[in-house]
């Protein structure tokens, strides 16, 4: 018997024309880690908010929700509470008390436990959670990694046996995702704890869920393991499908023609797969047939590498590679390439430039840039790297003359920003923040778009802001609050806020945090418009591929400097950190091939 | 020096009872020369504590009130028999003047402690006491003291980016700033609602409200907690008994008394004295073994 099922599941909330959820069928075995993926807006929050009943929404609600077989409404309340844990997106607003040893403590004292049995159990959790050292700190002091790794520990601390966890990544950089996320496999790996997690992150999840389930308007319409999901959204051919594979996957789908049983889901399987097919390809002249030959008319790619039978393997392999990087470029669009920068900036100024930049938050603590010199041409599209803390936001905030530098200054061509009226500042220079929230001061959207329209200068304010709606594809939730909107379209709606004051420099800070992989694409095309028309931009990001798609140039922030700045393919192949999945598969066969030629065998 | 050290480690229910007396004490006796010893004694705390810093910065709004009570006194009481001088045709008399000393010492005093008593009783041992009494609110005031940092760094962040749209407080006319800064409380004040309502959730989702809660912070009433108090309680007993018997209290109006102390007055004073500077037994104590430690190495 399922340990948690759901049968014909329907749900509307009270105003809705049609359900949010409908007719949702789906058993979950004990210990299983299943990842919920789909748009945006597909009903994923709702469903694991029906699941526990706690903070389950008001509505029409029909079909069943079983438990370890007990239907969930005839649950006692306080023993269902421990056994469904629930961990949501946004790290602060999880945080109900002061330090991080109360706030672990806080489910144990609403179940009344005993002092002795709330500091045993503390003692072990944090234990395992590694949160010792943080036991005494302000929960408002956390990094947002620490913060998501609380509230999880504090979940967990009821001891459940199912968690729900709703895009607890979302908010997260990389690193920090990738930490907790290996905490929660841990959770699932040694603890049996069944595991339910909406979440965008496909690269990181596909290859450790035991099962993925797809939903689209409120709808399953996947719901089987990820290799099977990885064939069945390359067998679909459609763009809302193909954009949640990982990279890894997809290349190498790409370069099979799809007809591979066990797509690879890791650099690591990938790898392995280049090695046996060109092992096959050495062993017979057929498969080489076989591999050309296949479905190349489906979808237009330049030909099918290894079709040359390379006796070098690891030559061919480039090739292949190369060819898969050229694919992940195509749409980036440059319309200026770096030597018209070059020869440009020998005649006039740079439109940003800095000098020297030299800032620190307060007296003690260590100053975050330290001497920074930087340029940023006319035509620009900047991705800048660093890790967290390296002061990625701090720059964008001095280079939009939020901030003023405590030594060094800034120029917008050739003008120093502090000389520069605010207004004219900030309508040359865009800043779009880390979360996009803070653009809106508003009761609805219009009404936040019109009056950036009007400081803009429009002449019919309302026309502007429904024209850039249009175009951003917001038109119908115009009347919406700010904070009803989602994550993308808030920073979509905070894009065109900024846009409508013309910038000719617009710097981004994580714009694809918490995006969806469709909506990410949709910023993209958004942003490569701009740039097309000439706007120079400048985004912070931890989105190696996003910048890798986009950028035509990138830098690495480090201990207050700027320490790696070019063109995006040399700094990638540089990197092993900050480097898209596919470059990792070049640098480690290049470490490989090395290795191989110094040990003999 | 941290919790768990001298003064710091005693239970919150003592370090109350302590506080509780001192302050009481301090405004039913009215001594100048006692007040003057039992506020040096609060600043021997004080130095104790924190080398006196935090006194320190409380140093001068205090002066400026003990100046401000001595001089306002005098004018605006007439009473007593001895005038010393005549302001116009305002008598000044020597009564009021020593009742404004007197007054000003005791509310300096009481101040000095309440800086120690910020340094001893941290927002944790406040709430575990209060905690017994109404742990809904004990939660409330908890919950609030995290969003207030939390509030105030998003109001930060909601000022800079604003800026750039126009919505600002420092430029253009008053009337427009004074728009913009309703304009970016209310919107802090509609986001931080949207924040409580996932707080709260997040608060249901860990069974708040399913039935009684108990705490998970507790302070082991130890020997040394049970000295303390038994010493606090025989010096409190000992100044309760001189007050009862009209001790401890200088006769100011209408004639002014002696300063001399009678038997009773310095009972009163070496009980109310011993009881301040108990809780510094502990801190020598604790410093002691420091040092011993330190020499040992």
């Amino acid at each position: 018997m399922a340990h948690l099922s759901l049968e014909q599941l329907t749900f509307a909330y009270p105003d809705a024309a049609s359900p949010a959820i409908s007719a949702v069928s789906l058993a979950v075995e004990p210990g299983e880690f299943v990842v919920l993926c789909g748009p945006s807006g597909s009903g994923k929050s709702t469903l694991l908010r029906l699941l526990k009943r706690e903070v389950s929404p008001g509505g029409r609600v029909s079909g069943a929700i079983a438990l370890g077989g007990v239907p969930l409404q005839d649950w006692p309340a306080r023993e269902l509470a421990a056994q469904v844990g629930l961990v949501m997106q946004h790290p602060d607003n999880q945080l109900v008390v002061d330090t991080v040893e109360h706030e672990l403590a806080f489910g144990m004292e609403n179940f009344g436990l005993p002092r002795d049995a709330m500091r045993r159990r503390l003692a072990e959790m944090s234990g395992f959670f590694g949160l010792e050292p943080l036991l005494g700190r302000r929960t408002d002091e956390l990094s947002g990694g620490q913060k998501q790794l609380v509230n999880l520990a504090a979940a967990i601390m009821l001891q459940p046996r199912v968690l729900l966890l709703d895009e607890p990544l979302a908010q997260l950089d990389p690193l920090a995702a990738r930490e907790l996320l290996g905490m929660i496999k841990r959770l699932n790996d040694e603890w049996g704890i069944t595991v339910i997690m909406s979440e965008h992150r496909v690269d990181d999840l596909l290859p450790i869920a035991d099962r993925v389930v797809r939903m689209e308007r409120g709808r399953i319409v996947y719901n089987g393991d990820s290799r099977t999901f990885a064939r069945e959204a390359w067998r679909r051919r459609d763009e809302h499908w193909d954009a949640w594979l990982p990279s890894v996957t997809r290349w190498a789908l790409e370069h099979n023609a799809g007809e591979l049983g066990r797509p690879p889901l890791t650099v690591k399987e990938a790898r392995a797969w280049i090695v046996s097919e060109q092992a096959s390809v050495r062993a017979s002249a057929s498969s080489v047939t076989h591999l050309s030959g296949g479905d190349s008319g489906q979808r237009q790619r330049a030909g099918v590498p290894l079709t040359r039978g390379d006796s070098d393997q690891w030559q061919s392999t480039e090739i292949l590679l190369s060819k898969g990087d050229s694919d992940q470029w195509q749409h980036a669009e440059i319309p200026l390439t770096k030597g018209d920068n070059g020869h440009k900036a020998a005649g006039t100024p740079p439109i940003l430039r800095a000098d020297e930049l030299f800032f620190a938050y307060d007296k003690k603590s260590p100053a975050v840039l330290r001497g920074l010199d930087w340029r940023i041409e006319r035509g620009d599209w900047v991705a800048l790297f660093g890790g967290n803390g390296s002061g990625k936001s701090t720059l964008l905030q001095l280079l939009a003359g939020l901030r003023d530098p405590l030594r060094g200054s800034v120029r917008l061509e050739g003008a120093p920003l502090a000389r520069l009226k605010p207004r004219a500042r900030f309508a040359a220079i865009g800043y779009l923040a880390q979360n996009p929230l803070l653009h809106y001061a508003h009761e609805t959207l219009l009404a936040d778009l019109t009056a950036a329209a009007a400081r803009a200068g429009a002449a019919n304010a309302d026309q502007a802001a429904r024209d850039i709606a249009g175009r951003f594809g917001l038109a119908e939730l115009l009347r919406r609050h700010p904070h009803d909107l989602s994550g993308g379209e808030q920073q979509l709606g905070a894009l065109a806020m900024t846009l409508l004051g013309q910038p000719q420099l617009l710097l981004l800070d994580e714009p694809t945090k918490g995006l969806d992989p469709y909506l990410k694409a949709a910023l993209g095309a958004h942003l490569a418009d701009i740039h097309r028309q000439g706007t120079t931009l400048l985004m912070a990001t931890h989105d190696v591929e996003f910048a890798a798609a986009y950028a035509n140039r990138c830098a690495l922030l480090f201990h207050g400097e700027i320490v790696a700045d070019g063109e995006p393919e040399p700094f990638f192949q540089g990197n092993v950190f900050y480097a898209p999945p596919i470059h990792r598969l070049i640098a480690g066969n290049g470490t490989t091939r090395q290795a191989a030629e110094v040990t003999p065998r | 020096m941290s919790e768990g050290f001298g003064f710091r480690s005693l239970h919150p229910t003592v370090v109350f009872v302590y506080y509780a007396g001192g302050i009481t004490f301090g405004m039913l006796l009215f001594h100048p020369v006692l007040l003057a010893a039992a506020w040096l004694a609060a600043i021997l705390v004080n130095v104790h504590l924190d080398g006196g810093r935090e006194w320190r910065k409380w140093s001068i709004p205090m002066v400026a009130g003990f100046i401000l009570i001595l001089v306002t006194n005098p004018i605006l009481s007439h009473r007593g028999r001895t005038v010393i001088a005549y302001w116009g045709d305002m008598p000044l008399t020597l009564e009021s003047v020593v009742y404004g000393v007197t007054l000003a010492m005791s509310i300096v005093f009481v101040l000095t402690l309440f800086v120690s008593y910020r340094l001893v009783m941290t927002e944790q041992k406040f709430l575990f006491l209060f905690a017994r009494v109404s742990p809904k609110v004990a939660l409330v005031a908890m919950m609030a003291i995290g969003l207030v940092p939390r509030l105030r760094r998003r109001m930060g962040e909601l000022m800079l980016v604003q800026r750039t749209r126009g919505v600002t407080v420092t430029e253009g006319p008053l009337a427009v700033r004074a728009r913009n800064g309703a304009r970016i409380v209310v919107t802090l004040l509609a986001w931080a609602l949207e924040d409580a309502l996932q707080t709260a959730d997040s608060m249901q989702a860990r069974g708040y409200g399913t039935g009684t809660r108990s705490s998970y912070f507790g302070y082991r009433f130890r020997a040394r907690d049970g000295w303390t108090l038994g010493g606090l309680l025989f010096c409190a007993a000992g100044v309760v008994a001189a007050w009862g018997g009209g001790h401890g209290i200088m006769d100011i109006y209408p004639r002014l008394g002696s300063f001399r102390l009678s038997a009773g007055d310095v009972a009163a004073m070496v009980g109310y004295i011993g009881f301040l500077i108990m809780p510094l037994g502990l801190e020598w104590r604790d410093r002691r073994a420091w040092r011993i430690l330190a020499s040992n190495n």
